[in-house]
């Protein structure tokens, strides 16, 4: 049995610097939202996949 | 669990419930592969029949490939998946309507309070008084689900020893309480916002009515923009999917360990039963398509799913119930009352209507409300019927003795004892800490 904190890490830590990246890189906004919602989630993602990678052995 | 019943019982208990519990699995996973279709058919823009066919052929390479371990790995991811996925759609939505205040403030009390509107079935949308809501979803169907649904029990059978499988579904608990924050708050939120005027409707059925189904895609295409938006999609096909996977799976195990082997073919080496299993898998696949179209029949996924496991955990639930703690119960008891459940449940719904489904025994005795109300009232007499009928069947036919029944009914096995664990791994003070979870809830949501 492997260490699911790991693969979970990987899979949020890429899949969050590729959302927040095309937050950064692309202007276009959800019709009802004016925020930057890529960007915020990416960042959120990031972290959390970040912590994982830290808390698994 | 038809193994158990199988111990405890005999064989033909193990049979009915294998015979039944496969039925259900066929059902929840066409329900599942139905909610993926429509997603397919949102994004793709292809036809639904186009689009169901994708997603069994998707399933049918995922079971495949996956076993029970692969399964469960990915359900943890996916369970996160979810998470991240649906959680900001839920703030981003809920703060566009106005925060919480602003939301209720537009919709119907009843949408944002749980008891406060069940004293009678005309008092809310789900046209169910208190008494129906609280012994058939309350007790009959969460229970039954809860305990005796073979997906979530199996889940707690693979922990890797006896004080982890207690605490696994008293731990689930948690994120599951969580959870109508991320799936319900945002459909709540979609009836405020398709009324502020924003250019956003929840789209209609093609028979009349509101599609609720597709709330929650069509929420996500307003407030995600592309990015999120497929990760978005991605954790509600990540959803389906686990549902169909583990249907799929526990229906494979079913037909192929308790009714193939246990009836048709004994006895042959395991490459029989893993080639058995692999066509199992493509026929099961097969019927859930033709399930699938039968969900298109309902208001709501909800009001299917429930009506399936009306028929099925109902009487189970009453089953194990009595068979666990009363060891009295007979083989024959349990039988008889397996079989009145179910007739029970099927009687109700053919005797009774409600949004024109059911009725089909000719005679109408009663009509409900909503379909939702039939669904409680079938689990209600399903549960009743099974539990008198097994208590009488077993008072008339002899119990089995007390050593065969060594650790499978309660007062007859020994439990270990948790004491020298830290509190947090004891499953007694964790029980509580649900239970002080739960009361505070619906205080807060009464």
């Amino acid at each position: 049995m492997s260490d699911l904190r790991r693969p979970i890490g990987i899979f949020f830590s890429l899949s969050g610097v590729i959302v927040a990246v095309t937050g950064i890189a692309s202007s276009h906004r959800a019709p009802l939202e004016s925020a930057n919602v890529n960007l915020h989630c990416g960042i959120a993602m990031l972290v959390f996949g970040l912590v994982m990678l830290w808390l698994s052995d | 669990m038809p193994e158990y019943l199988r111990l405890r019982f005999d064989e033909k208990t193990r049979t009915l419930n294998a015979i039944t519990f496969a039925v259900m699995t066929i059902f929840s996973s066409g329900i599942s592969m139905y909610a993926l279709g429509l997603l397919f058919q949102l994004v793709l823009h292809w036809s639904f029949t186009a689009s169901v066919l994708l997603s069994a052929a998707i399933v049918l390479v995922y079971t495949f490939l996956g076993g029970l371990t692969s399964a469960i790995y990915n359900e943890v991811l996916q369970f996160f998946l979810i998470v991240l996925g649906f959680a900001p759609l839920a703030i981003l939505a809920v703060l566009k309507a106005g925060g919480w205040s602003g939301m209720a403030s537009r919709i119907p009390p009843v949408m944002t309070h749980t008891w406060s509107q069940v004293r009678h079935a005309s008092e809310n949308p789900m046209g169910v008084e208190a008494f129906g809501l609280i012994a058939g979803l309350g007790f009959v169907l969460s229970f039954g689900y809860w305990c005796t649904d073979f997906l979530v029990v199996q889940r707690a059978m693979a922990a890797d020893s006896m004080s982890a499988a207690r605490r696994t579904p008293l731990i689930a608990a948690f994120p599951k309480m969580i959870m109508p924050f991320i799936v319900i708050v945002p459909g709540i939120a979609a009836v405020a916002l398709s009324r502020m005027s924003l250019g956003y409707a929840i789209p209609a059925k093609a028979g009349g009515g509101l599609d609720y189904d597709q709330a929650l895609t069509t929420l996500m295409a307003q407030f995600y923009p592309s990015g999120m938006l497929g990760l978005g999609l991605t954790a509600l096909m990540a959803s389906f999917m686990s549902g169909m996977a583990g249907n799929v799976t526990a229906f494979n195990t079913v037909w192929t360990y308790d009714l193939y082997q246990g009836h048709i073919r004994k006895g042959a080496p395991d490459s029989h039963y893993l080639w058995v299993g692999r066509v199992t898998t493509v026929a099961g696949v097969t019927l859930s398509v033709a399930t699938a179209y039968l969900a298109t029949h309902f208001n709501n996924i909800m009001d299917f799913l429930q009506l399936v496991f009306g028929f099925v955990n109902a009487p189970l639930f009453a089953t194990f119930l009595l068979g666990m703690f009363w060891k009295r119960t007979t083989g024959h008891g349990a039988f008889t009352g397996l079989l009145a459940g179910t007739a029970a449940a099927a009687a109700t719904h053919g005797l009774t209507l409600a949004e024109n489904k059911g009725g089909w025994l000719g005679t109408v005795v009663h009509t409900f409300p909503s379909t939702m109300a039939q669904n409680f009232w079938i689990a209600i007499f399903a549960w009743s019927a099974c539990f008198l009928v097994t208590i009488l069947a077993s008072l008339a036919s002899t119990p089995k003795a007390s050593s065969e029944l060594h650790n499978l009914v309660y007062g007859l096995t020994d439990i270990p004892h948790d004491s020298g664990m830290p509190w947090y791994k004891r499953p007694a003070p964790l029980a509580l800490a649900v239970i002080a979870a739960v009361v505070l809830l619906n205080l807060l949501f009464a």
